[in-house]
């Protein structure tokens, strides 16, 4: 196709944005090359699949970001995480000093990359961060061009940004449909039927139903004047603040019918967004379904079987602190969050709880600590999920974490169950302080073995030989130690364990955590700078960053 | 994944680094960039196994025809002879555009 943007590498498609001045930051001659790969025997590129310019849009200032689809898919690793993250900040940096300087960020991307899991992971939810503190001043502008389109942990990231433009060869979703299919089988979704998949993720039925705000055609001239225009008029969809709309619109679904295309359609245009309070979680007559999160949940705030108007999320408040748990429910409507998996309820509550502590706290000097309990076994795995946009439910919860911190709400994270994937994005990783549970028990990662065996075209006993010696890739908890990320790990209290004395001790350790938070800066950086990310866990992280930094201002 | 090294006796030192092309399937990156030493090293880390003798083929006729002195690094992601022939001719054009 003539002048096609679509059929540009990375680089090609940010000189393509930027006017004739482009200049790269942190470029392939600076030998930033992922640490992970190559003992993994997989080929590293010389700038890790991210392009990070700098030059300017119609004559104002910008920042482009531009993520190689055709690179390992566009993943997220720690070298290309950092690069984003980094730009990103002083990006910010420039903002707050006066100095407009407009970011935009080319999604062309399957999310994590699978080879650096735990990287990955973090580093989008850095990304989040970043993205949230930016658009106090700036919008962020996503574009969206294709063939990858934006998956995973990084259609998080789309959600969150200000105005996302695509064209019609992009699909946007949270979850693959051959990663649906392996985790919930092929009556679910159907990976084969690519109809189906491009009807249901494809941007034409985006464009309808509010998750991407502009399709157009694939030509430089045409995309060029959609970011320029975009910039120009200050765009903002404001996507992951419609939580009353998405409450409102699950209501009204009927469980025992699976919503089609068709059907989505026409509900949508009809939703009227009511009001949710979502109240305290209170005593109940009978237990809930058993999880780690719910008995240190039921623990640490003394409510006994403790239920709420939505029956996976449970939140209350004790001692000056919020309390927020997502927890399992056998019997639940949505059949893909029984296991305690973060689902478009889950991710849509917790934003309008965590909302709500801030509106209520915005006059106070102190703001109310945010103790979130992480047993998060994954994201849901469902069509129905996929179609509604999970990842705009789990993006309304990142971003009002993310928010909430960055008012000044210390957020905390505690560990007792598993951290997996786009449920430990939504519920987790926006926190300043983690602090774990030292349990065999606790699962840390991306994806599931099985999916990331198929994903990565590895067998299972090949993926397991590749996380010995990769603590990127790690399953565990204590390898998941090595990378620096947590403010403590708790040695001799099982995930079960939550007798009274192991409780007061995991109080005080939040109460400590919550003070080390006091004068400190809101932002994630804690995890670059704890002794284990310096010296091995976020080497290449802080190599990257002091590179960006340096060549910001040339 | 293989990682194989080349080293060639050249004489036309370049002045300028260059970088071409994108380790997408069947293509390749190479990075040239200037050097001190008298020799030519081309390392190469390609992810289709068992094909020295065929780089050592495509390497000898590109530096037949540009005997330039570098340091040359090359990523490939399976790519054909051809593909990496062009890939080199094509750094080769963008040093000529530098000058």
């Amino acid at each position: 196709m003539r002048n096609s943007f679509v059929e540009l590498h990375a680089r090609e498609r940010a000189e393509a944005l930027l006017d004739d001045n482009a200049r790269e930051l942190v470029g392939p001659l600076d030998n930033m090359i992922s640490p992970h790969l190559e003992p993994q025997g997989i080929v590293p590129e010389s700038d890790d699949g991210v392009v990070l310019m700098r030059g300017t849009i119609n004559g104002k200032n910008a920042l482009v970001i531009s993520i190689e689809g055709k690179f390992q898919g566009g993943g997220i690793g720690e070298v290309s995480g950092a690069k984003i993250v980094a730009a990103l900040e002083k990006a910010l940096e420039d903002n707050k000093a006066g100095k407009t300087i407009y970011p935009v960020i080319v999604l062309d991307t399957g999310g994590v990359r699978l080879q650096e899991a735990n990287y990955g992971l973090l580093s989008i939810s850095e990304i989040h961060n970043a993205v949230i503190a930016l658009k106090k001043y700036v919008p962020v502008i996503g574009l969206v061009p294709g063939r990858v389109g934006s998956f995973g942990g990084m259609s998080i990231t789309a959600s969150i940004l200000s105005y996302l433009i695509a064209t019609k060869k992009a699909r946007i979703a949270l979850n693959g449909p051959e990663v649906i299919e392996q985790e919930a089988g092929v009556r679910e979704f159907d990976s084969s039927d690519k109809d189906l998949i491009w009807n249901t993720l494809g941007t034409k039925q985006r464009l309808a139903t509010g998750l991407v705000d502009e399709v157009v055609d694939d030509t430089v001239e045409d995309i060029k004047k959609s970011v320029s225009d975009a910039i120009d008029a200050k765009k903002d969809a404001h996507r992951t603040e419609h939580v009353d709309f998405y409450l409102s619109l699950l209501d009204q679904l009927d469980p025992n019918k699976k919503l089609d295309i068709e059907g989505y359609r026409k509900l949508y245009p009809e939703v009227k967004a009511e009001k949710h309070v979502i109240a305290d979680a209170v005593e109940g007559d009978k237990p809930g379904t058993k999880s780690r999160g719910r008995l240190w949940f039921e623990k640490l705030t003394g409510i006994k079987n403790a239920k709420s108007s939505v029956s996976t999320v449970l939140h209350a408040e004790k001692d000056g602190k919020e309390y927020v748990a997502i927890v399992p429910d056998a019997d639940n409507k949505f059949p893909r969050v029984r296991n305690g998996e973060v689902g478009l309820e889950e991710g849509f509550a917790v934003a309008s709880i965590v909302n709500k502590v801030v509106a209520d706290d915005v006059d106070k000097d102190v703001k109310r600590p945010i103790i979130m309990v992480v047993d998060v076994p994954s994201q849901a795995y469902g069509y129905q999920e996929e179609l509604i946009g999970i990842h705009v439910a789990l993006g309304s919860s990142a971003a009002a974490y993310a928010k909430a911190r960055q008012a000044g709400h210390p957020v905390i994270a505690f560990i007792p169950g598993d951290a997996v994937s786009g449920g430990f994005l939504a519920h987790g990783l926006q926190s300043n302080r983690l602090i774990a549970l030292d349990d065999t028990s606790i699962t840390i990662q991306a994806m599931s073995k099985a999916s990331a065996a198929r994903i990565t075209q590895r067998t299972i006993a090949e993926l397991e030989e590749a996380t010995k010696h990769v603590p990127a890739m790690a399953y565990d908890i204590d390898n998941y130690e090595k990378l620096g990320a947590l403010y403590k790990l708790v040695k001799g209290i099982g995930s079960y364990e939550a007798t009274d004395e192991n409780v007061a001790k995991i109080s005080s350790i939040i109460d400590e955590a919550i003070q080390s938070t006091v004068g400190k800066p809101a932002d994630l950086h804690f995890r670059y700078e704890t002794p284990i990310a310096v010296e091995s866990g976020r080497k290449a992280t802080n190599a990257v960053r002091k590179a960006v930094f340096e060549q910001w201002n040339a | 994944m293989e990682k194989l090294r080349y080293k060639f006796e050249t004489k036309n030192p370049i002045k300028n680094p260059v970088h071409i092309g994108v380790v997408a399937s069947g293509d390749l990156e190479v990075i040239f960039r200037p050097t001190d030493s008298d020799e030519t090293v081309v390392s190469i880390v390609t992810g289709s196994d068992g094909f020295k003798e065929v780089w050592q083929n495509v390497l000898d006729r590109f530096f037949a025809r540009y005997p330039i002195q570098a340091n040359i690094e090359i990523n490939d992601f399976g790519s054909t002879p051809g593909v990496v022939n062009l890939r080199l001719t094509q750094a080769m054009e963008a040093l000529k555009d530098e000058k």
